[in-house]
């Protein structure tokens, strides 16, 4: 039989290849929205409310309009017509106010959009903003969930004076058994607060309108350029095929671009109106004040076990801060929380309470985690604060309740399949890397001397690869198309959407091997919804897991027939497919991978059954999402006198499958652990009473610095997920949700002295140092 | 955000009250103000210039006092909105009487919105004491001749 030997070249999944995106972003050679540029393009800028609740009386443009350069200027009379700034979520008896694209009558939130100015150049736009006369008459605004939901607050909606927009509950096992039959149960209000997502682009939106061929394409900083496209064409009532939407280079999005906002259907309808291309880019400020924020939760957790510390039922009330809207999935992502509140532990009784609430505020929404890091940061907390009470080590509490390996695929109270996992595993190699006994020993002495030092774990799970199709509102599939070119080149188009996430390497790779071709003849196409099938996006760590897992059966299918035509090319029945060549056993005669491809093209000849060219499609739904997991261990040492926190260690092992590029992984780990630093020490959007926000620049809202970041060990377990042919789990969102409770831990930990037990984040100088200084009290 | 503090201004109770409600001293004293004319029995309208971090603007203002009640007390209350947002202030003003001299005694609460909230708030209590500093300062200097009733002298009126 075989007589031939292949000797397959190493592949490069697994490799540390450096991003192909890399040299454009960092050359200025990339093209973001603002860098385009089209003959005849006008620019709009938007006139904002600066009250959070207040009756529109009456707007004067004409001044305005007198401007010279000015072209026109829309408000909300003039967009009636256009369909609602589109929610994707339903839950039974959800409240959906009616989000118009610009305000009528009332203003809800600061920054609400009233009106907008089209104009030949930027700065005239900017200018003739300040021409407009608004009359509005203030009225009460509530800004705080738990103030929103009091008697006697103001209502946001009027038709709906209790602010509830929804409440939700659910339940697993017996929980009243449960905390019948414990020993003691140990309760928390635990807050994550509203972060800005701040990508480091803002939105910006490019719409062209060609007249003669009744078209309109839309280029926007989103990650989901189809889902846009098929909710924009509703909006604005054109046929989904005559509307284009292309992502050029994104900047960032962390969950504040999986939405569709008032602004894409806005400058399609100026354009369409104007017939001349328009471009508008969100100031700092209009990103601070209008792209959506995230966290926003006020949770009062319960959670009962027994005296030697096996827990038994946890129960959570989750108060979500929406805002004043909803926007694409804002009602979801608590449910998000109460699926992953029981963490990696395993008890069977759950109840969960979600009141969604309505403030003058921006809608929160999907931000890097969306619902798991709150969670996370509740069962973390509530674990530590259990520990404390049992006056047990907060490791072996983990250990002792640890859904255990032989029990997968483990079904969670909460409904969840968990798909594989070694739970103890990363936590036994970040004690190791950390050497706990070691360590322990170190704190009793720096204790002895004054010192105030802490170590603080996180044992954190994630629900990843989002998701399968009736878990989603609008599909959970991903698509891949994979073309051979008639010269051998390889185009992958995508429907994922990757902003930052690497995947133009990553399915390169992936491309690279099945095919055995060179990497620099992989070509990896997203983002444009004429060329692409359709897809979903990039969000919820699902581009690999879900659209690297469609690209590999789309790889699968070409394998096959590339190897029928190399079968016909060779004349034999005994063929073999390696490092791009198709090679007959029996002879030795090979055929490139480029010449199949020609030949396939040419078409002279076809073999049984087979159609010309080189091209598959597929669409691939998930059958479950994964679960990745980790511990996070954090050393940190408290600055008495001046409340400041410095971080002394920060062990990071994750466990998000098989990995395809370790390089992209450790970049994905060190953001991710950056945002969970910026929440668990520094970041927090303030509104005042009034709903102004008061974090409103970057000189008020503390993002995370170089200057501040730790050195993260970062290493790995790995646990194959058997949900997709890839073994990978997904790592986009892991660093953050392990992050926040490990780190919190460890502050609270090293206050233990005091006798605190919890504080809320962010843990700023300011408020360590009044504890500290306090004696523990707050 | 709540203000609140004490003056001493050297002038009787009577007229340190009398003096805190003329129209003309006050458009005198406070800071960046225009104008201010009378539209109401104790309304006036207010053009003034704010500046705080690193905005400023014009603003167009009310000014109307209430709840008079002389020679010990009455309120002050301020709106103003511009192109960088909105302010709003109510403050008691208490007028405590020494012997020479006189303490006044301001409580109140300030609203700023807009962009002016949005990137100025952490200026704001800073700025409102300043600007409440000026303005007595300014109220001394205009002040000092005016123990006793009488016309504001024309050098005063610049």
């Amino acid at each position: 039989m075989a007589t031939t030997t292949i000797t397959r070249t190493e592949p490069l999944v697994g490799k540390r290849i450096r991003r192909r995106e890399d040299p454009r972003l960092i050359t200025g050679t990339a093209t973001y929205v603002e860098d385009i540029q089209i003959p005849g393009m006008h620019h709009a800028c938007i006139l904002r409310s600066p009250h959070a609740a207040a009756r529109i009386r009456s707007i004067t443009t004409q001044p305005a309009l007198d401007m010279p350069g000015v072209v026109a200027v829309f408000t909300g009379a003039d967009t009636q017509g256009i369909g609602p700034v589109p929610c994707g979520a339903s839950l039974p008896g959800l409240r959906v106010p009616y989000h118009r694209i610009l305000a009528t009558d009332r203003v809800y939130f600061v920054g609400h959009a009233v009106a907008v100015v089209v104009a030949t150049d930027k700065y005239i736009a900017r200018d003739a903003i300040d021409l407009i006369e608004v009359d509005y008459e203030p009225l009460p605004a509530v800004a705080d969930p738990e103030k929103a939901i009091a008697p006697g607050a103001p209502p946001v909606h009027p038709e709906w004076p209790d602010n509830v927009a929804f409440t939700f509950h659910q339940e697993g096992g017996d929980i009243d058994k449960a905390f019948a039959e414990a020993d003691v149960v140990v309760k928390q209000r635990i807050t994550s607060q509203r972060l800005i997502p701040t990508a480091m682009e803002t939105r910006g939106v490019v719409a062209e309108w060609r007249p003669g061929e009744k078209s309109l394409t839309l280029r926007s900083s989103t990650q989901i350029p189809h889902l846009m496209r098929t909710l924009v064409a509703q909006m604005l009532s054109i046929p989904e095929n005559r509307l284009r939407v292309i992502t050029p280079e994104v900047g960032g999005g962390f969950g504040s671009k999986f939405n569709v906002y008032a602004e894409e259907a806005l400058m399609g309808f100026i354009a369409m109106k104007i017939h001349k291309p328009v471009k508008w880019i969100e100031s700092r400020r209009e990103n601070f004040l209008c792209t959506i924020h995230g966290r926003g939760h006020v949770d009062y957790f319960e959670l009962a076990a027994k005296r030697d510390g096996t827990m038994l039922g946890l129960k959570l009330k989750l108060i979500q801060d929406l805002g004043a809207y909803h926007q694409l999935l804002t009602p979801l992502i608590p449910t998000f929380s109460v699926l992953m509140m029981p963490g990696l532990y395993k008890f069977a009784n759950i109840q969960a309470d979600i009141t969604g609430v309505f403030t003058n505020c921006v809608p929160t929404d999907a931000y890097r985690g969306a619902g798991r890091p709150e969670a996370t940061h509740g069962i973390e907390r509530m674990v530590d604060i259990l520990a404390a009470e049992l006056k047990m080590d907060p490791a072996e509490i983990r250990f002792k309740n640890f859904v255990q390996p032989d029990e997968f695929p483990y079904a969670t109270p909460t409904g969840l399949s968990y798909d594989s996992g070694n739970y103890a595993a990363p936590l036994e190699k970040a004690l190791a890397a950390v050497d706990y006994p070691h360590l322990l020993a170190e704190q009793a002495k720096a204790r002895e001397a004054g010192k105030l030092m802490g170590i603080g774990i996180s044992s954190y799970g994630e629900i990843c690869a989002v998701g399968p199709s009736p878990a989603m509102p609008a599909g959970g599939w991903e698509s891949a198309t994979v073309k051979i070119e008639p010269t051998g080149k390889v185009t992958i188009m995508t429907g994922i959407s990757p902003h930052g996430q690497g995947e133009e390497t990553t399915f390169a790779q992936i491309a690279a091997d099945e095919l055995g071709v060179d990497i620099d003849d992989v070509l990896v196409i997203h983002g444009d919804t004429t060329v692409v099938q359709y897809g979903i996006g990039t969000f919820g760590s699902r581009g690999t897991a879900v659209g690297g897992s469609a690209l590999y059966f789309a790889l699968q299918d070409l394998k096959a027939k590339i190897k029928k035509f190399g079968a016909m090319l060779l004349d034999s029945d005994d063929i073999l497919f390696a490092n791009g060549q198709c090679i007959c056993n029996k002879t030795g005669k090979s055929v490139t991978i480029a010449e199949v491809a020609g030949a396939s093209y040419r078409a002279m000849k076809l073999p049984p059954d087979t159609e010309p060219g080189m091209v598959a499609t597929r669409f691939w739904e998930p059958p479950n999402f994964t679960f990745p997991f980790g511990a996070h261990i954090v050393v940190t040492e408290v600055d008495k006198d001046t409340g400041d926190i410095a971080i002394k260690r920060y062990v990071a092992v994750d466990d998000i499958g098989k990995i395809i590029n370790p390089l992209i992984v450790d970049g994905q780990i060190h953001g991710g652990v950056a945002q969970g630093l910026g929440q668990a020490l520094w970041e927090q959007a303030v509104y005042d009473d009034n709903g102004q926000l008061i974090t409103g620049e970057l000189m008020d809202y503390a993002l995370p610095r170089a200057s501040r970041m730790p050195w993260i060990e970062s290493s790995h377990t790995v646990t194959p997920s058997p949900v997709n042919p890839l073994g990978v789990k997904g790592v986009g969102e892991a660093g953050t949700i392990g992050c926040s409770p490990a780190v919190v831990n460890s502050v609270v930990n090293a206050l233990q002295p005091f006798g605190i037990r919890h504080i809320d984040m962010p843990l700023t100088s300011e408020k360590i140092w009044k504890l500290v200084n306090a004696g523990g009290q707050a | 955000m709540k203000i609140n503090g004490t003056y001493l201004v050297h002038l009787p109770q009577e007229r340190a009250y009398a003096l805190l409600q003329d129209p003309e001293i006050l458009a005198k004293c406070m800071p960046g103000c225009d104008r201010l004319d009378k539209v109401a029995e104790n309304e006036y309208e207010m053009k003034m210039k704010m500046a705080i971090a690193s905005m400023s603007g014009l603003f167009d203002g009310r000014v109307k006092l209430a709840d008079q009640q002389p020679p010990s007390s009455f309120r002050l209350l301020v709106e103003g909105k511009g192109k960088i947002g909105f302010l709003k202030g109510d403050g008691l003003l208490k007028i405590e009487t020494g012997d020479e001299t006189t303490n006044v005694i301001y409580e109140g609460d300030v609203q700023i919105g807009g962009t002016m909230a949005a990137v100025g708030q952490r200026l704001l209590d800073t700025t409102s004491k300043m600007m409440i500093k000026r303005f007595f300062d300014k109220f001394a200097e205009v002040t000092r001749d005016l123990k006793t009733p009488g016309p504001v002298p024309a050098q005063l009126q610049d």
